[in-house]
């Protein structure tokens, strides 16, 4: 297992965010980590990328503490906060500088897949941000993608174009978990599909196993999270 | 093309039944390449893993064949005929149903389809 969360829980102040969450993923997945809003999708992400650090319970990516493994993830926060003033070249610069596994050449081939202007952040629609924020993600070779509602808040085009990006992407060597609340657009690139509710994990099923028994990830959702 | 339909069972199955069809509507002919997997995948927007499922799928009933190297390929000697009646057969069980369901029988529906067939031309 590339992932594993064992017993993992997190709070914040009197709220339990993440509540003994057990989880294991293999290298080579794409995992949809699905929940409706507050389950604890985007806290997972964080312990996953050691950017928070568990109250109970730990985190391992390839047998280390995820802070210690954060050269092998690249993250995608829900709403990413960047320089206003970026554009593509100082981006690739930049991030050039602070990941060793940056690859620019990929970036700027990722920037011309998913349309992204040649203009600096602060001239970017919102779908344009996102898609940028996207590349320079996917432009690291890193070993786990952690990716927080990449299909958030952008239109039927941008989607379908990211979710082609994603597929492009994919590496048998790497594992890749997103969460999203589109699920019946973008089940059919998981491998597996993990439910979340009230902190914890109550479903991690293979999607086309749950097709197999006669229900897409979209109609499990709501059966199970109802 | 790539219409997946996640409600209608294993994405890889779709895929699978859908390169039957196009076999049997002679828009893929024996000896022909298929995608490679991650095109497919790509252009389906699926996962790339199942792409390989539903090749590996195809090789098991005999329909294709993986060459070293260079692809999936439609293999020569597959029973181009055979597929297309199997496609025909579903195609007249879907119809039957149809028709079942209105109360109807085999008589009306052979007759219906000779009648609507001529006014096709």
């Amino acid at each position: 297992m590339l992932v594993e969360m064992s017993e993992v829980t997190r709070r914040f102040g009197g709220t339990v965010a993440v509540d003994g969450l057990t989880l294991a993923l293999p290298e080579g997945e794409v995992v949809g980590l699905l929940g409706t809003n507050g389950a604890g999708k985007s806290t997972t992400l964080k312990l996953l990328a050691g950017l928070l650090y568990p109250d109970a319970g730990e985190g391992r990516l390839d047998g280390a503490p995820p802070r210690r493994a954060r050269g092998a993830i690249a993250f995608l926060p829900e709403r990413g906060q960047m320089y206003e003033w970026l554009d593509v070249k100082g981006a690739a610069g930049l991030f050039g500088t602070l990941y060793p596994d940056f690859r620019p050449e990929r970036f700027h081939e990722l920037l011309g897949q998913l349309e992204v202007p040649s203009r600096s952040l602060a001239q970017m629609s919102k779908g344009q941000r996102a898609r940028f924020l996207l590349a320079a993600t996917l432009a690291r070779k890193a070993r786990l993608y952690l990716l927080d509602e990449p299909l958030g808040g952008v239109d039927l085009i941008t989607r379908d174009r990211i979710l082609a990006a994603l597929v492009s992407e994919w590496r048998e060597d790497a594992t890749y978990v997103l969460s999203t609340h589109e699920v019946a657009e973008a089940e059919g690139i998981f491998d597996r599909a993990v439910f979340m509710k009230e902190g914890r994990v109550v479903l991690s099923a293979s999607a086309e196993e749950l097709r197999e028994r006669g229900q897409s990830v979209a109609q499990a959702f709501r059966e199970v999270l109802a | 093309m790539w219409h997946i339909e996640p409600e209608k069972g294993p994405i890889y199955a779709q895929i699978a039944a859908e390169v039957k069809r196009m076999l049997a509507r002679g828009e893929l002919r024996p000896g022909e390449k298929l995608p490679s997997a991650r095109a497919l995948a790509e252009e389906a927007r699926v996962n790339p893993n199942t792409v390989v499922h539903a090749y590996a799928e195809l090789e098991r009933e005999g329909i294709t064949e993986t060459r070293r190297g260079l692809g999936t390929f439609v293999r020569e000697d597959v029973d181009v005929e055979a597929i297309r009646r199997r496609e025909l057969e579903a195609a007249a069980r879907g119809y039957l149903r149809a028709v079942l369901a209105l109360g109807l029988g085999p008589d009306a529906a052979a007759k219906v389809l000779s009648e609507v067939s001529v006014d096709a031309g």
